[in-house]
């Protein structure tokens, strides 16, 4: 189609320039910043030019702060979710997808509804679930008067405590409990024909072979999307790690670098080195992107069918 | 797939590939969900001091609130103002990029990077940009003393997390916005202009309409995001302040519930906050998602 839209089109060039402007701004200015002194800062404000003491401020994020440990348990938090919510999402789509189970529907209702409310909004009894995982178990006893058995026959009732609060399966586990993963699974296997089943099944393939050597090849991209995705929603996770982690040596990069910033306004603080903190923090999500946005791209696209 | 040969009739398998994760779910999901409204019922005593029932008393208190309708009522126009504009402008981005310009392509790539930037980094890389001293409009301030002063002017801290939330809230819509014009089939633009309608005509009557579902949905999840991604914006940039212009109600909950040890408000306000997000979501798709045309 040939047609003359050129007002157009210089209009869209104009936005996108702005778009990237908008997006690249502020990132710049954290690199430039990143690359001056602090003596820099105080006398001229904000940094329109790298210097060259970025080496400086980040040698100083590694000697002076926790951020080195905490970017180890950012890696094992993102890491460990991606894997978690990859498997067990294949697992329980594949349950209710490819089974003649009558709860099939129930089962993907009750994890689809997690979507909608997030960790942010229940962090306060989610709180009191994860500083004991027994909770529901006692006041279950309790309720149904078992508790009050036991305490008879034995002399005490049972009060079993276990508390995650401030280990990686506690910062971990809440996160993982999100329905998105089953969701883009299930979306995937209801696209693959139908005698694709048929024929495994003709070939004598039972649920465990047909699982493993027919939908978990096929599965692959899928399967990188989904773990592009939550990778980085792990590291990039606030609210929850903030308050699961009690110690600095368990918290998240993300977590440490907020916590640079002094809590009140008094003289300026060292955005030199906070900006170079900002850079390191954020360098393993980026790198990520930029390798794997193929995957990202279709993960959101994905997620969302 | 209800025929008898397209599925697996094994009976406990099924239970046993869904149960490790519904048990997460329930234990990490649905129980603190009932205890916030559990508790709501509550006066819970910090520290495990045991609890006592007072019916409506929680919500009696919360309700005559004064901070907890400010806060509710910033919420709401939080909402509304960030979540339209971070729909409009990845919108307007997306119909830029859709066409076939040389920008297009650098602009897909860069769009999505925010993605990877964490909403507290993002918040402490703006509360350094947006510094009333040091950051990008300290001249304004040397020129103008006292016209830009987050510290001091609820209206200018505001401005600031809303210039975050959007920052951050791009690469999700612009993806979803650009792929739903993506898959509008050619054949109806070139239908379009063959009956007399110009590029900036099209994208009102052709290219907007048919991606009424991408945007109906990026609205939807964008509602729920704002209500509390803004969490690791308010606790980096502003921290509530100045004098609790920026305090939202995700922060007020926090702070009520981890520094005020006030257990069962926190709790009551998250059931109220829940209620809301779940009856603002299906009101939505009553309203809203009825009068979309999916069919294309």
């Amino acid at each position: 189609m040939i047609e003359n839209a050129r007002s157009l089109n210089i209009a869209a060039s104009v936005i996108l320039l702005a778009g990237m402007l908008y997006i690249l701004g502020p990132l710049y200015l954290t690199l430039a910043t990143a690359s001056q002194s602090y003596e820099f800062l105080l006398r001229n404000g904000l940094a329109w030019y790298p210097g060259d003491q970025f080496f400086n401020n980040a040698a100083r994020i590694f000697t002076e702060t926790r951020i080195p440990i905490q970017m180890l348990n950012s890696l094992a938090v993102a890491f460990s979710l991606a894997i978690a919510t990859c498997i067990l999402s294949f697992l329980s789509a594949y349950a209710i997808v490819y089974f003649r189970i009558r709860w099939a529907g129930v089962a993907f209702a009750l994890i689809l509804a997690t979507i909608m409310l997030p960790v942010d909004i229940r962090v306060i009894t989610t709180y009191q679930v994860a500083s004991n995982v027994f909770s529901p178990v006692n006041a279950l006893l309790d309720v149904t008067g078992l508790n009050g058995l036991i305490a008879k026959a034995f002399g005490a009732p049972v009060q079993l405590e276990l508390s995650v609060l401030n280990t990686h399966f506690g910062l971990i586990a809440p996160l993982v409990a999100h329905g998105t993963g089953t969701f883009l699974f299930r979306q995937f296997f209801l696209t693959l024909p139908k005698d694709l089943f048929k024929a495994a099944r003709m070939d004598g393939a039972g649920p465990v072979r047909f699982m493993f050597d027919i939908l978990l090849p096929l599965s692959r991209t899928s399967f990188a999307a989904l773990f592009v995705l939550t990778f980085l929603s792990g590291w990039t996770q606030y609210l929850w790690p903030l308050v699961a982690s009690s110690t600095p040596d368990m918290q998240t990069a993300v977590v440490g670098l907020a916590r640079l910033l002094p809590d009140s306004d008094g003289e300026v603080p060292d955005f030199p080195m906070i900006m170079a903190g900002a850079v390191i923090v954020s360098l393993v999500p980026l790198l990520m992107i930029a390798l794997l946005q193929r995957y990202l791209v279709q993960g959101l696209v994905l997620s969302e069918k | 797939m209800t025929s008898e040969s397209t599925l697996f009739s094994n009976r406990w398998l099924p239970v046993l590939l869904v149960a490790p994760f519904m048990l997460l779910i329930i234990l990490f999901f649905y129980v603190p969900i009932f205890q916030a409204f559990y508790w709501s019922f509550f006066l819970e005593q910090p520290f495990g001091g045991g609890s006592m029932f007072v019916g409506l008393d929680n919500f009696a208190r919360v309700l005559s609130d004064r901070e907890f309708w400010q806060a509710g009522g910033r919420t709401l126009v939080f909402m509304v103002t960030a979540s339209s504009l971070a729909v409009l402008i990845p919108l307007i981005l997306a119909v830029a990029a859709d066409r076939k310009i040389r920008l297009s392509l650098p602009a897909r790539n860069v769009l999505v990077w925010p993605k990877g930037v964490a909403g507290a980094s993002i918040g402490v890389v703006f509360a350094f940009v947006f510094n009333p001293f040091v950051g990008i409009l300290a001249p304004l301030n040397k020129a103008f003393p006292g016209i830009w002063a987050p510290g001091i002017d609820g209206t200018d801290a505001f401005i600031t997390l809303i210039a975050a939330h959007v920052w951050s809230g791009i690469p999700f819509n612009f993806v979803i916005l650009l792929a739903g014009l993506q898959s509008i089939p050619r054949t109806m633009q070139q239908a379009a202009a063959m009956d007399g309608a110009g590029p900036w005509r099209r994208i009102f009557d052709v290219q907007l309409p048919l991606i009424m579902p991408q945007l109906f949905l990026t609205l939807v999840l964008e509602f729920t995001e704002s209500v509390t991604s803004a969490f690791a914006l308010i606790d980096t940039i502003t921290h509530g302040g100045p004098g609790g212009a920026t305090t939202l109600l995700v922060y007020k909950i926090y702070k009520d519930g981890f520094s005020g040890y006030d257990l069962s408000g926190a709790a009551t306000q998250t059931a109220i906050l829940m209620v809301f997000v779940i009856l603002l979501t299906a009101a939505q798709f009553v309203f809203l998602g009825r009068r979309i045309n999916y069919e294309r």
